[in-house]
Formats: C-alpha cells, structure tokens, sequence
C-alpha cells in the first residue's frame, strides 16, 4: 500500500511539472521572460556560463539549452581504474565498459528543456531509456537576483526482458514497476567569472527494489565550477543519500573532471565511482568505493545544433 | 507646363537642401508609417531623381505598401512574420544580425570606416559586417568587389539586381531557404520606407548653387549632383590575417571598447544565441583573444576579422568577414589593443 502510494506521489509529482509547463508554454509564447524576477533594478543583466553544459559531470546544471537549439549528447563511463577489477589487465578499466548514454535534448522553450536519452545501465538494470523535463525558476542577475534555481524531473525505465526469478528486482510485475523517478530543484550561484557553485535536494524513487532496501530515497548534493581559462576547468560533484537503510550496501556518487570547450564542443573528461551515467541509475545504485580503486574514467561529448 | 513643374520642383528642392542641414546627422528609422503631413526632408531621393530623367531601377517601386512593409520588417528582424504563417527563412541568422536598420555614417556620401565608427559611437550603432539597409533601395550593385571570393559565380546576377540579392542574402548569407516572390516583395517594400530623403544628403553650399541653377537648366548635372551624395555600391576589399603594421600608429582605446562591445558581443554575447562561442566582458574572455593573437586559426582577432568562417556541413553558423571598407586596419588594432590592455589588467 505505501509503495503504491509513493508511486502515485512521484507519478503526480512528475506530471504536476508538466501542467505546470503548460502555463509556462502560453507565457513564453508571448516572448515574454517567464523567469520569476523580483523588480531587476535597471542595467541588472542574467548571469550567464555560470556552467559550461547542461549537466555538470553527470547530474545537471542549471544551465539551459536555448530555445530551438537540440543538444547532442555520448557519455561514456568505463571500468574500474583501479582495484581487483582494474590496472594493467584491463588496461586501467578501458577494456570494460561500465555505462554509455545517448541523448538528445532540446530547447522547448526559453526557459524548458525536455531531453532523451538511451543508456547501457548498470547492474541488472541495462537497456534503459530515459527522459526529463527542466525549467528554470530563477536566474541569477548582476543586481537583485542573486542565485539560480532550476526544476529538474527525470523519469527511467529499462526495457529488458525481466527475469523469471520472482526474488530478483528485475522481475518486474508489471511495466510500472520499471520505472524510476528523480525530482530535484538546484539552487546555484557564480561567485566570480572563474567560480561556480551549485546545491541540490530531491527525492529519487524506484518502483521496484529488494526487499530490503527502500523505494524513496532523499538526497542533497553539491557541485561546482573552477574556471583556469575561457576553455579550460575543473569540475567536481558529490551527492549524499540522506535515508538510505543501513542493511544496504551503497555509497555516494562523488566526481571530479575537466571540461574542454572548443566552441560549440563541449568536452568533459572525468573521475566517478558511479557507474551510471543518468542521476535515476547513479544516485541509488552505486555501490562502489573510491578508496577500493573503484572509480572510472568517463567523457562527455555535447555538441549543439540549431533547429 | 514642364517648366513650371520643375520650377515648384526647384523650390521644393531648395528648401530641402537648407533642412538638410538640421536633419542630415540624425540617425534615422523606418518611416513606412509616416503621418499624412509631407515633410520636405522626407522627399525621396529616387523620385526626384526620376523626375529629374532618371532611370527607374529594376525593383522600383512607386509608393510603400504599408501591410507589405510591416511584413517585409517582421521577416528582416524575426526571420518570419510574426504570426508564424510562413517559415522562418533561416534557422541560424536573422538580418539585423549582420545588417543595422539606421542610416551608418553622417554623410551618405561617406561610407569609410571611420565614419562608420564615428556616427556608430555617437548614436551606438551596432558595428556589423553587412551594410545597412538604410538606402539599400538606392543602391544599384550588390556584393561587389571580392565577394565572388567568397560566393564565386553565384554573385555575378546579384550585382545589378536587389531581388537576386536578397535571395543570395537569403540562402547564402544566412544559410537559409530560398525566399518566395512575395516575401522579397515585402521586403523591397520595407527598403523602400528605407530609401534615402532628400534629408539625409549632405550638400555643400557650393553644391547647393550648382544644384539649383542645374535643377532648371541641366537635369542630368542635376541628377549627377544627387549621385554623388550617397554611395551606389561598395566594392568590398578582403584582407589577409596579417597583422597591419601603421607607421606612427597610436591606440584608441575608445574605439577599441566600442568595436568589441557593439561589434563582436553583438554576436557573441551569450544572451544572444547566435554563435556557439560566446565572449563577455570577463577577463577570461580577454586574456583566451589576448594568448591566441598571433595563432594562424579563427580563435585569432586579426584571422577571424578579416577571413571569418565558412558555413560547413553539420555547422552552418559562421561569422562573415569584415571587409577593409568594414573595418580598417587602424580600427583593427584599436580593437587588438583594447583586448591586450583589459587582458593585463
């Protein structure tokens, strides 16, 4: 009965966002800003590149694609660098392949961005599909407003066959059971040109979990942007499971990287424990340990169109 | 009855030419929707001369249609009209991105690049790679002088005709479709609200004298008079990424901060979603232009400036070049030494 109901409440929860969008879509249809400001003094002007790229390694900014342009998206992730399962033998994790996500997302709006995406995935759950709705509440000014602050909905479902062992948590019921839901708002400020950081609380279920695990989780999370040169920085994300059950074996999504841009390219280079490369496989379901050598290498190519 | 006609004609005109004077240096808009009160300094410049003998241009048009001008407006500075009943014309560039809608110089008669620069920092003008469309009624060749550089043969039908220019605008310049008879229509009917007015040329009082005894006694020195204070067409000269070396050279920092807040954050200002590389008045922005100076690739001032880039397969938005008549090489450095000093800052 509880599970039911967390299900109804992140299904409501999910498409309260899209009517919500609707009222936004007849707004910006009238080119108007639908970004809530409180009385921009004059000369008072959004901050922009507070980020590179929509997302900062593998959990989103609060950067937007424009309206009309389609972002195109490969996020690799390989094996363990290091430990048992890494080194030499596997060539430092490049012989294993960990995740791979292909996406495409799209600037609906000024303020709304939808996206797709195909994923690897991790564990048992492979073959998955993806999508997310992101609408930008808030936008930092030079004078008034001073932070960021972004809505993201994301919604998971693998669609492999499920197994026939009833005790395993890919032996779906039904196809609801499948998906997987994270809601977070992120909260961001750039300090200076070079300096940005960002915050995020949400609230991640999947619909079907083992029996001793849960299927809502809360997290907060924080990431962030140094600047070395107009092309060059460094990138770093952490996001904490705050209710997660202790007879669980888990640990934290924490990454670092580089991101490269070259004018249209947006390239990132990075470090993760996790495994996965969208926020519904990698906030519950990583298990493994930075200090076991359990981390990987991963790149990020976005490279965006106008349409 | 010829005689008298050009008789009224020449007071007209004279009167004209005095308020010339008032309104030459004003920076000026569309008057497409322009109250019925006749204001001599808003005859046209292509009637009279029409009057005068003149040839009547290939697009001529007698009188503005206000509908097709208010269409014609839409599509030059929204890419569509505004209720979205025809497709946009390209996905990647409006006009105004690379064209201003104002009269450039003080003098019609004065395109140089410093002109440009000066009425353009007065009246803070964006300082762009295209000529305005501000008396490109007038005109009579298009993409002329090293254009077929770029274009190569597609330019040759353009040069005598204004609607093969658009279209050459339309599907080359901005990268988009080809446009209809009627949407080429409308916007010849915008350049004509555009047209050069007796008001906006400049004459000198010597001029003057001539024009008025001309008026009556000689129409085609008249006429000849007319031509002269404004520019028909502009042979456009490509330079090479070579840095200009200018004996007794001295910075101006003004200048410098102009061109590159309304010449290249025009573009690639990131609240404008033209480019996909975006600029800002950031130290990071200054020090990135600072270390590529002397690099022979588009990331370099003096390359981009004067080659720009080529739409390709797959990244069609590029940056149009800006010609030695766009931007001298004197401006150039302005521009170079205004990102060194913000880059040392």
């Amino acid at each position: 009965m509880k599970r039911k109901l967390i299900y109804l409440a992140s299904i409501l929860l999910f498409f309260t966002t899209v009517t919500y969008s609707q009222d936004a879509i007849a707004i910006d249809s009238n080119a108007i800003d639908t970004t809530v400001m409180a009385e921009a003094p004059e000369n008072s002007s959004i901050v922009t590149e507070s980020f590179a790229a929509i997302r900062v390694i593998n959990n989103h900014s609060i950067e937007m694609i424009p309206k009309r342009s389609l972002e195109f998206i490969v996020a690799h992730k390989f094996g363990d660098l290091a430990g048992s399962a890494g080194g030499v033998p596997a060539w430092f994790g490049l012989d294993n392949l960990a995740d791979v996500r292909i996406a495409f997302e799209y600037g609906l709006f000024k303020d709304i961005n939808i996206g797709i995406g195909r994923s690897k995935g991790i564990g048992l759950l492979t073959q998955v599909v993806d999508g997310y709705f992101k609408y930008a509440i808030l936008k930092q000014r030079t004078s008034g407003m001073p932070i960021s602050l972004t809505f993201v909905s994301a919604m998971s479902a693998p669609y492999r066959a499920k197994d026939s062992d009833s005790s395993s948590v890919t032996s779906w019921p039904t196809v609801a059971h499948r998906f997987i839901y994270t809601t977070q708002i992120l909260v961001a400020r750039k300090f200076s040109d070079r300096i940005t950081l960002q915050m995020n609380v949400g609230y991640n279920h999947r619909n079907y979990v083992t029996y001793t695990d849960q299927n809502g989780l809360f997290f907060a999370g924080i990431s962030g942007r140094y600047r070395f040169t107009k092309n060059l920085g460094f990138l770093f994300e952490y996001i904490h499971i705050l209710d997660r059950p202790s007879s669980v074996t888990y640990t934290n999504h924490l990454a670092v990287g580089f991101e490269i841009l070259t004018g249209g390219h947006a390239f990132a280079l990075t470090f993760a424990n996790s495994r996965g490369c969208t926020e519904n496989l990698f906030i519950p379901g990583t298990v493994e340990n930075w200090a076991k050598g359990q981390f990987r290498f991963g790149f990020s190519i976005n490279r965006r169109f106008k349409l | 009855m010829l005689k008298n006609l050009l008789r009224v004609l020449f007071v007209i005109l004279a009167v004209a030419i005095v308020f010339s004077f008032k309104w030459s240096d004003m920076t000026r808009y569309s008057k497409y929707s322009k109250e019925d009160q006749v204001n001599i300094a808003d005859l046209s410049v292509e009637e009279i001369l029409i009057q005068l003998g003149d040839q009547k241009p290939i697009h001529y048009i007698s009188k503005v249609n206000l509908d097709s001008a208010r269409m014609g407006e839409e599509m030059i500075k929204y890419g569509r009209l505004s209720d979205k009943s025809n497709k946009r014309i390209s996905k990647y560039f409006v006009c105004t991105d690379c064209h201003n809608l104002q009269q450039e110089t003080a003098d019609p008669a004065d395109d140089s690049p410093q002109a440009q620069l000066d009425f353009g920092k007065k009246n803070k003008l964006p300082f762009l790679q295209g000529a305005t469309f501000y008396g490109m009624y007038n005109k009579r060749h298009w993409y002329n002088g090293d254009y077929d550089k770029k274009y190569g043969e597609l330019v040759y039908n353009t040069r005598d005709s204004l609607y093969n220019a658009i279209q050459l605008c339309a599907t080359q310049c901005s990268q988009g479709r080809e446009m209809t008879f009627w949407e080429i229509r409308c916007v010849l009917h915008y350049y004509k609200s555009l047209e050069y007015k007796m008001g906006d040329l400049v004459f000198t009082n010597y001029e003057i004298g001539l024009l008025s005894k001309a008026v009556v006694q000689n129409a085609v020195l008249a006429r000849e008079i007319i031509h002269s204070r404004y520019i028909e067409a502009t042979h456009e000269t490509f330079g090479t990424s070579k840095l200009p070396e200018i004996e007794g050279y001295q910075p101006n920092m003004e200048n410098g901060e102009y061109i590159y807040v309304y010449g290249c954050l025009h573009c690639h200002s990131p609240e404008k979603n033209i480019t996909n590389f975006d600029l800002k008045m950031d130290k990071l922005s200054f020090k990135f232009l600072d270390d590529k100076l002397y690099k022979y690739n588009h990331f370099s001032i003096s390359h981009i400036t004067r080659y720009g880039t080529y739409a390709i397969s797959g990244r069609k938005q590029y940056m149009p070049q800006y010609t030695m008549e766009n931007m001298s090489d004197e401006q150039l450095l302005d521009l170079i030494a205004y990102v060194k000093i913000k880059a040392n800052e």
